[in-house]
């Protein structure tokens, strides 16, 4: 079990890093109300877990575990603003703050069910787009949207929708590759022994590590 | 005057540029990188025109080895014309580096490429069409085969013009272009304020650290307004339009029956499979060590009889008419080291290059990197290294020039270190098949490649722990199989062979030298009686044996027939025990590479690391052979 305080700095992380780049510590000082030499602690301790990487004046990225944890309560976070504010009538920063407590609490069931009974909204009250669930999907209405090339089967096709990097370099060599948003990919082969995927796109073919894969986020397309 | 080639990687760009230049290429690192570009001089009329390969790339603004090198060669050198080099069969893609060419300001001559491939899947482009919305020249080449290289050539000299061919953005993105423009003043660029300003925009640090400090401000507050907007980095929608436009003026030239190219062929699957795949390259091995082994020993075979008439006998005359010792060991010391190369390196080396240039040049080593890349991960190593360990079994050096493949330095010298280490080449096959495995059994020979193939796990995961770094994940685009070109293959080998030689040739020569003398000076034969105490404690060897080893920093290949010398005998199991041949077997194995690998290792990582590796490697052979023998005497 993750503590909450950690869980709480993840997900600031997330939403901190959400459109890319990474998280400085003074943003994460504001955005927690706290001073940024504790923050500084703090981060010490998470990338000694393995939970970010950080660099000194360039600020921290989520490492795939990280986000991973980031992503599950960030998710049950904007899940739960949505209920307070469209079901329960809570308004304004105080469904922030509330909600803020109650995502430690929320179990993974309670999140499937909260997320059924919504309609499965796309969007916190904020604004902020609400993480797909990383569950083995059995939700149909979930697996019709986003996911990732690593779960697209082999012989299926996608569009890209979206190029979730951390880093800026990163972006720039897949958009370079030809991962630009709108693009129809196929997924040719996934190499097994933990292989690449081999993806075919414009008249090519392009080997890709699953850990990249997954940065891709695509829509499924028939 | 001065012409770049420059186009995305397996275009065919290096078989352009073999077509176009004579002798004299030359291939160099750029300063600072491991990243090589190849340079050669074309004639045309009464001119001689330089010619530079540029590294491929698919873009300029990136920030890899190559497109740095790529971006700063363009830079530095102005070259009057670039050609860009594009696969005709996959426009599309490599149009989007073409706008790139465009917008930093550089006369452009376009080769279409591979036009062949595109001609047998009934298709066609329509070049004169692609000529007024590009607005330059463009040449159907096959490279192949030699077509439109010298029209090529000619419309480069003559017809080069600057393009007025511009990439729409969307309004929003033109809008900060203006913007920025503005700001600009032409005697600061070198390069079109339009193209500077999308760089700027896009924030790529090569562009940004040339600007003033008021319009780099200004463009970190403008790429973070449009993403404010539009909740996505603005180098996304710059990309997304510039393959958009592509795309349009794709479907716009190229023939109708576009969109069916045909399928992978059932080739490129097989090798894709592991079910197929793996035996596919067991069998490709096999065929590499066997053509070596065969091949390369007839080859070596000719060329020793041919010297031995020659040559050798040209030396040996030479050194009956001095008296002087050192003079003699001088004469001996320059006939061996042509003898070496004569008999390892022309025949071994230059048959594995060929090779391995054909691997590369069909497109199969891809292949092969994609299949084992995941299993290549668990040892903390790409796909890509499985190459240079191949290369290992052969011959050190090649092996450490083929880390050229790896990603990061680290991943090179991670790897550099468990092929020099761990990875026994032909010369220490020699020695432990003809001791250990000669006189003690094939069993005991196969166990030290057990603890060898033990050693590379255990230092593979050792190292990738303690040099701490996350391999980035493989990305990289599957070529069709192909022919391989004859005047390529042959062009890479010259240049990896004139590189070899050039390391590895003098100091051969030098270390010979100085061991022919330390021998006829008796130096070596002194060292014996001090250190037979010392080895016989440790290693339970012999004190002879401590000259074998000495011998075997310089050439390995020797330390066997130097054993035979000193022990006075040919039957090694006379005066060594198997127990005691199999430490020295052993420690051989391990012990530091010889004198040009390590010269090697100098040019490719510095002599820091070298020498580090080196004395790992020593220190670890001797603990390792003092363990055995302790092992041993129990």
């Amino acid at each position: 079990m993750v503590a909450e305080i950690t869980e709480q700095y993840l997900k600031v992380m997330y939403k901190l890093t959400e459109r890319g780049g990474s998280a400085k510590t003074t943003d994460i000082a504001t955005e927690m109300g706290i001073a940024p030499a504790s923050v500084t602690e703090m981060l010490h301790k998470l990338a000694s877990r393995g939970y970010i990487r950080h660099t000194a004046y360039k600020g921290a990225v989520l490492t795939p575990r990280g986000r991973k944890i980031a992503r599950k309560i960030a998710r049950k976070h904007r899940l739960l603003e949505r209920f307070l504010n469209d079901v329960v009538g809570v308004r304004g920063t105080s469904g922030h703050e509330q909600a803020c407590k109650m995502e430690h609490a929320l179990s993974d069931e309670a999140e499937r069910n909260l997320c059924k009974i919504l309609n499965h909204p796309k969007e916190c009250p904020h604004g902020r787009k609400i993480p797909k669930c990383d569950r083995p999907i059995t939700c149909a209405r979930c697996t019709e949207s986003h996911t990732s090339l690593a779960d697209i089967g082999e012989g299926d096709s996608a569009v890209v929708s979206h190029v979730a990097c951390e880093s800026r370099d990163e972006l720039c060599e897949m958009l370079a590759m030809g991962f630009v948003p709108g693009c129809r990919v196929k997924v040719e082969k996934k190499v097994p022994m933990g292989g690449p995927i081999i993806v075919s796109f414009k008249g090519t073919k392009v080997a890709i590590a699953r850990e990249r894969g997954k940065i891709l986020h695509v829509t499924r397309a028939f | 005057m001065e012409i770049a080639l420059a186009g995305n990687p397996n275009v065919g760009k290096s078989i352009i540029f073999s077509k176009l230049t004579g002798v004299g290429v030359i291939s160099s690192n750029y300063p600072g990188t491991t990243v090589e570009y190849t340079e050669g001089k074309a004639k045309f009329m009464n001119m001689t025109i330089s010619v530079v390969d540029l590294p491929g790339t698919y873009s300029l603004a990136g920030s890899t080895d190559d497109e740095r090198v790529a971006t700063r060669l363009l830079y530095e050198r102005r070259p009057e014309t670039v050609i860009a080099v594009l696969d005709a069969t996959r426009l599309e893609r490599n149009l989007v580096f073409l706008f790139e060419l465009i917008e930093s300001g550089y006369n452009v001559v376009v080769a279409l490429n591979m036009y062949d491939v595109l001609r047998k899947s009934k298709q066609a482009i329509d070049v004169e069409r692609m000529e007024r919305i590009l607005m330059m020249p463009v040449i159907p080449t096959v490279a192949t085969k030699g077509e439109g290289i010298d029209s090529l050539l000619y419309t480069s000299v003559q017809l080069r013009r600057f393009s007025r061919f511009k990439v729409r953005y969307d309004s929003h993105i033109e809008d900060m272009i203006s913007q920025l423009e503005a700001k600009l003043s032409e005697e600061d660029w070198e390069l079109p304020l339009r193209g500077a300003s999308i760089r700027l925009l896009m924030g790529d640090r090569n562009v940004l650290s040339k600007a003033s400090r008021e319009v780099a401000e200004l463009s970190a507050k403008l790429r973070e307004q449009f993403r404010q907007s539009h909740g996505e980095d603005i180098v996304v929608h710059v990309q997304r339009d510039r393959f958009g436009e592509a795309g349009r003026i794709a479907k716009e030239v190229v023939g109708s029956k576009e969109t069916a190219r045909k399928g992978p062929s059932l080739m490129s699957d097989l090798t894709l499979r592991p079910s197929t795949g793996l035996p596919i390259l067991i069998g490709v091995l096999a065929i590499v060590f066997l053509t070596l082994v065969f091949f390369g020993g007839f080859l070596e075979g000719v060329l020793k009889g041919a010297y031995d008439d020659t040559g050798k006998l040209f030396f040996d005359d030479l050194a009956l008419r001095t008296n002087n010792d050192v003079m003699k060991g001088i004469l001996s010391g320059i006939s061996l080291s042509i003898e070496a190369m004569l008999e390892l390196v022309i025949p071994y080396i230059l048959v594995f290059y060929i090779m391995l240039s054909v691997l590369e040049d069909t497109g199969y080593l891809v292949r092969v990197v994609s299949l084992l890349d995941g299993v290549m991960h668990r040892l903390g190593l790409h796909g890509r290294a499985v190459i240079p360990m191949v290369v290992g079994f052969g011959c050190n050096v090649p092996a450490i020039l083929a880390t050229r493949a790896m990603g990061s330095r680290r991943e090179r010298l991670i790897l550099a270190t468990l092929i020099t280490i761990a990875v026994p080449c032909s010369a220490q096959t020699a020695i432990i098949v003809g001791s250990v495995g000669k006189y003690a059994g094939p069993l005991w020979a196969l166990l030290i490649y057990m603890i060898l193939m033990g050693t590379l796990v255990v230092l593979g995961i050792a190292l990738h722990k303690t040099i701490k770094f996350e391999p980035t994940g493989l990305m990289v685009e599957i070529p069709d199989i192909r022919l391989p070109s004859v005047k390529q293959t042959a062009t890479k080998t010259y240049i990896r062979l004139k590189e070899f030689l050039t390391i590895a040739f003098p100091l051969l020569v030098v270390g010979s030298i100085v061991l022919e003398i330390l021998m006829a000076e008796n130096i070596l034969q002194k060292l014996i009686g001090p250190a037979d105490p010392v080895m016989m404690a440790v290693f339970g060897l012999p004190g002879f044996t401590l000259v074998g080893l000495f011998f075997g920093l310089l050439r390995k290949e020797m330390a066997l027939q130097m054993l035979f010398v000193l022990a006075g005998t040919s039957d090694l199991a006379a005066v060594l025990a198997p127990d005691q041949m199999f430490v020295f077997a052993l420690v051989m194995a391990v012990f530091m590479p010889c004198l040009a690998a390590f010269a090697v290792m100098m040019k490719e990582f510095g002599i820091k690391s070298s020498l580090m590796v080196a004395g790992a490697s020593i220190s670890l052979a001797l603990v390792m052979g003092a363990v055995a023998n302790l092992v041993l005497s129990l």
